[in-house]
């Protein structure tokens, strides 16, 4: 889902940009008021977790494959959609400068997808399901399959609006290919969560109380 | 689990992670490119990829940036060895960037 630099006008990628910063801003104002600083180095363990599993590429059928994109696991590990635009802010920083995995002029369009639709999509739904289900399992997973397919939905748009995808071709390949990596989302997110529960409760104080 | 073991536990996994992405990880291309080549006619919506289909990133008036590891690896030459050097250095980088940045941002302990 990372959009390279070809794929949209600059004026478009400066757009978005300035939208993803007012997002970014307001994670770094939740860094400072809920983060201690006992908690800095589990962040930063998560964020380098979600780079590496995004780097690992799994096979979805149709000649696609996808990755966790980990918005959703940010936002409920740590108990805030700002967590999930503070650390995808930072996870697309390195690979977009180092590594050409989405562009420059469109680090903006792809922080605003992944970290602030993604991390408020995935954090919202999985709030809501938590409440009227009780289960953590399938509030999780529904809430990071949302959280991967929402953001494709809104790309699409983009890609449309950047006059890059036809708008239904753009809408069918994106929600099609994301509805079906959004599994792998959903699957990883919920292992995550339980993994990190098993061994530190203490940052995943959202279970407390849950049927598991 | 202390927070030093949970942390070199998380690291090493993240590590690995990345290490077993290099061997394993599908060449198959993601949801946003799948459906590029869609839209080019080189692929239809449910099925394989040509081996030979590429993303058309030839736009004009468009921003164009070399990053120093390009898709993960440190060129052609430096094969598997270059990729998880890559990957191990993206995994560090991005721990020590958020270590840093949250260090400096977040309330110190009374």
């Amino acid at each position: 889902m990372h959009i390279p630099d070809a794929f949209m006008p600059i004026p478009q990628g400066i757009f978005y940009w300035v939208v993803a910063l007012v997002f970014i801003s307001l994670s770094l104002r939740w860094v400072r008021q809920e983060m201690d600083e006992t908690k800095v180095p589990l962040v930063a363990v998560l964020a380098a977790g979600i780079f590496a599993i995004q780097a690992f590429n799994l096979p979805v059928t149709m000649g696609t494959s996808g990755h966790l994109v980990g918005g959703a696991l940010a936002a409920i590990v740590l108990g805030s959609p700002y967590a999930a635009v503070f650390i995808l802010s930072l996870v697309l920083i390195v690979q977009g400068v180092i590594f050409g995995d989405g562009g420059i002029t469109t680090m903006g369009a792809n922080i605003l997808n992944m970290g602030v639709i993604g991390g408020f999509v995935g954090f919202y739904s999985y709030k809501g399901l938590m409440a009227a289900t009780r289960n953590l399992n399938l509030s999780a997973f529904a809430a990071a399959w949302f959280a991967c397919l929402v953001p494709a939905l809104v790309t699409a748009v983009e890609m449309w609006i950047a006059g890059t995808f036809p708008l239904d071709l753009g809408l069918a390949g994106m929600g099609l290919y994301h509805a079906a990596i959004g599994v792998i989302e959903g699957g990883i997110t919920v292992v995550a969560l339980h993994l990190i529960a098993s061994v530190r409760p203490d940052i995943v104080n959202v279970t407390k109380g849950v049927t598991v | 689990m202390e927070t030093k073991t949970f942390v070199a536990a998380g690291v090493v996994l993240a590590i690995l992670i990345g290490v077993a992405a290099v061997f394993l990880a599908s060449p198959d291309p993601d949801g946003l490119e799948s459906t590029a080549l869609i839209v080019q006619g080189d692929k239809t919506l449910t099925g394989d990829t040509p081996p030979d289909a590429e993303v058309n990133e030839d736009a004009a008036g468009r921003f164009s940036y070399e990053s120093p590891l390009p898709d993960y690896t440190m060129g052609e030459e430096m094969g598997k060895t270059g990729e998880i050097v890559a990957l191990v250095a993206g995994v560090l980088v991005t721990f020590l960037a958020i270590l840093a940045i949250s260090r400096l941002v977040a309330r110190p302990v009374k």
